[in-house]
């Protein structure tokens, strides 16, 4: 990581004073509203500070953090530590309760789907030869000990700049009660409503400018947002598009998922994975959210 | 795909869990603070109580303050101190019963005297005290699965001193879901009552006179035992369960506590002595107990359910039931507010009297304690619980207790009075971390 990136720039206006900053490969804001520069400033580095601590923790592009012990430990056992445990133990509740749709052992498909809107469909040769490297209950996971075989790897891309928010926000709300918004690139939470409007406005970016003439947008109090899905990232195959959502048990995307799922709930890591799962429903994803009895918005092409 | 509401609300409890670290609700101990911040390494936490409690018809009042500090030494290493206060005045039934005619008892000092009025339920006055006591705690772990604790406390009083040992061993099995934990202590207790410890059944005797009591210090040994289970049902519930061994051996009188001596009109017997006619009361210099205790912990969209259920059992013949129930409602903003109830009943000791008669032969044991007669009592409170802006939390708890005794049997003039009348308490509970 390049600390010289860690940089934090302020913006006031109207009573809120917002911090842009960039973690975790993209944009990250931190709004409030105050007028207390100071008191936002401290507010706004520590979300920061805690942005680029679970990026370092939890990237798989270091090797000097747990990702990397795990996905090195060449079949030996991990021991790993609390935080870890506690995203371990998220992980297989979800692996869990999606039957195996949410897997965080996925990630190596990566290396062979590019949606980079082009029809470059990766042969079925390769996709056979990554599937036996997947698949969560091939690892064995004691709390704190995980044993995973050889040649497998972790990933906690699906989930954790979705705990980033929420641990952020935790320790945003231990220094001021102020309400506060915090954006890491689309996965938002909102610790209080506003008190000069009465929620915050939060726009859903559309698939197409001016395709939407009105972009979608959510109201939000408190609780957490999360979108998945990205209107940039398809694959184009017998004239179909195909999503970047992957079903770990094909190695092929999702067949009928929607462009993208908004979900609001409760905190961003719940968010979160209801609109993941959503994704992984496919064309059921909107029987699956009103089932739920959460606030979404789904977009599809 | 399981397409039902369980999904989302099991997502909640586990992001909960992801998020704030606390996985299964404060399991354990009683009255454990919720962690408000997480504690680094090296870290101190402290945590400071200030309780007031006042019973009614101006028995006792107590002011405490509490001051506990916190280390974190390692992982799962830490080092508790807690520094208590105790400041006690008021009046405390004496053991005496009232008369249709004042009466004179000597101070326990054996210098002054005091005057309760006819038809009063005799109180002694003279109570008043200060406690100091500090403890002191250390958990490490031994292996991944154990993890011990060791303590020691000290309490000392102008007339009491107590002083204790501790060490207690858990052991997670079932993927951690279960806990196995067994603790032992020992206790030694010494009291040096003001002007002495009085012989048992000794006659109180007027102001000056020395003769009926000890001179030196009484002590007390007590040995406790406990072994238990936690044993975590599913993602959002808990049940634990202990079993306790509790047997002391020495003194165990209450040395201001008399008995009336009456005669068979009820009235107090007069033998010619210038103060009531009180005997000193004499227990059993042994007591074993036994208890049982379960709990079930849940864990309800954010709030939580606590049940408790407990039995004790001693050889002194008293058998009591507690049950409590607490509920505590948490809010979008992360205050709770708590409502608790709690029932307790007890039977009587086997030498519980509530007076002595002349005309009777003298027990082997006997004690007019209201604390050993049959009661039941009904607690009340209301916690609510917020944070300041700097994160730290506040606590505060208003609790109200109401004890009803079963009025004993009476005769002859006594029927005019109320042996063990029934009384109420307050307590106020103000509780900061930082």
């Amino acid at each position: 990581m390049n600390e010289a990136l860690h940089t934090i720039a302020y913006k006031t206006s109207q009573g809120f004073v917002t911090g842009h900053f960039t973690a975790m490969a993209g944009p990250c804001e931190v709004i409030i509203e105050t007028s207390d520069q100071e008191l936002a400033e401290k507010v706004t580095q520590t979300v920061a500070d805690e942005a680029w601590r679970i990026e370092s923790t939890f990237s798989r592009y270091r090797t000097d953090n747990i990702i990397y012990r795990i996905n090195n430990a060449d079949g030996d056992p991990v021991e790993v530590d609390a935080e870890t445990a506690r995203l371990l133990d998220f992980a297989d509740l979800c692996f869990e309760v999606s039957d195996g749709m949410f897997d965080i052992t996925s990630g190596v498909l990566g290396k062979i789907w590019k949606f980079d809107g082009s029809s470059n469909v990766p042969y079925q040769n390769d996709i056979d030869k990554l599937l036996p490297k997947i698949g969560w209950q091939k690892v064995s996971w004691t709390n704190p000990r995980l044993q995973m075989p050889a040649g497998m790897a972790l990933d906690f891309g699906g989930i954790g700049k979705e705990y980033a928010v929420d641990s952020a926000a935790q320790l945003a709300r231990q220094i001021t009660e102020l309400p506060i918004l915090i954006n890491f690139g689309g996965d938002i939470v909102a610790t209080a409503p506003p008190v000069s409007r009465e929620h915050w406005l939060i726009g859903i970016e559309p698939l197409a400018l001016g395709q939407n003439t009105v972009p979608p947008q959510v109201a939000l109090k408190h609780g957490g947002v999360a979108t998945s899905g990205d209107s940039k990232r398809y694959l184009l195959h017998n004239n179909k598009v195909l999503s970047h959502v992957l079903n770990p048990k094909t190695g092929w995307p999702v067949a009928d998922a929607p462009a993208s799922v908004t979900v609001l709930a409760s905190n961003c890591t719940q968010a979160g994975m209801l609109s993941t799962l959503a994704m992984l429903q496919g064309k059921e994803a909107e029987t699956f959210l009103q089932s739920q009895e959460v606030e979404h918005w789904i977009q599809r092409r | 795909m399981k397409k039902n509401l369980l999904l989302k609300s099991a997502l909640a409890t586990a992001t909960l869990t992801l998020i704030t670290g606390t996985a299964q609700a404060e399991e354990g101990q009683e009255q454990t603070t919720p962690a408000s911040k997480e504690q680094a390494i090296g870290d101190w936490k402290f945590d400071a109580a200030f309780l007031f409690y006042s019973e009614s018809d101006s028995r006792v009042s107590a002011i405490e303050p509490v001051f506990n500090a916190n280390k974190r030494l390692d992982e799962e290493e830490y080092l508790n101190l807690k520094l208590t206060v105790d400041s006690l005045t008021g009046a405390s039934p004496s053991g005496a019963v009232a008369s249709d005619q004042p009466l004179t008892f000597t101070r326990p000092s054996g210098n002054a005297s005091y005057t309760v009025n006819a038809n009063q339920y005799p109180l002694d006055d003279t109570f008043k005290d200060t406690r100091v006591a500090l403890a002191t705690s250390w958990t490490f772990p031994v292996s991944d699965m154990t993890k011990a604790g060791l303590g020691a406390n000290i309490s000392k009083e102008y007339d009491y001193l107590s002083a204790s040992i501790n060490g207690n061993i858990s052991y997670d099995f079932n993927n951690r879901n279960s806990t196995l934990f067994a603790g032992l202590s020992y206790a030694f207790d010494s009291i040096d009552p003001v002007g002495g410890a009085p012989i048992a059944f000794g006659r109180m005797q007027p102001v000056g006179d020395p003769q009926n009591k000890l001179s030196g210090s009484q002590d007390k040994d007590t040995l406790d035992l406990l072994v238990g289970i936690t044993q975590v049902i599913d993602r959002e519930s808990l049940f634990q369960f202990n079993y306790s061994y509790s047997m002391s051996d020495g003194y165990h009188n209450d040395p201001y506590k008399v008995l009336s001596v009456l005669d068979d009109q009820g009235n107090y017997f007069d033998d010619g002595i210038p103060v009531a006619n009180v005997l000193f009361e004499n227990r059993p210099d042994e007591r074993t107990k036994h208890g049982l205790f379960g709990r079930y912990k849940r864990y309800i969209d954010g709030d939580i359910l606590d049940v408790s259920y407990r039995y004790m059992t001693d050889d002194w013949e008293i058998d009591s039931h507690t049950v409590d129930l607490k509920y505590r409602f948490a809010f979008d903003n992360g205050d709770y507010l708590q409502p608790h109830v709690r029932y307790y009943t007890q039977t009587q000791a086997d030498f519980y009297q509530p007076y002595l008669r002349q005309d009777q032969p003298l027990p082997q044991f006997a004690s007019s304690d209201y604390r050993l007669a049959e009661y039941d009592a009904i607690t009340l409170g209301l916690e609510y619980g917020w944070k300041s802006s700097g994160g730290n939390q506040w606590r505060m708890a208003l609790e109200l207790y109401n004890q009803t005794p079963t009025e004993p049997e009476k005769y002859g003039v006594l029927q005019q009075q109320t042996l063990l009348p029934d009384w109420n308490a307050v307590m106020l509970r103000v509780n900061y971390s930082f």
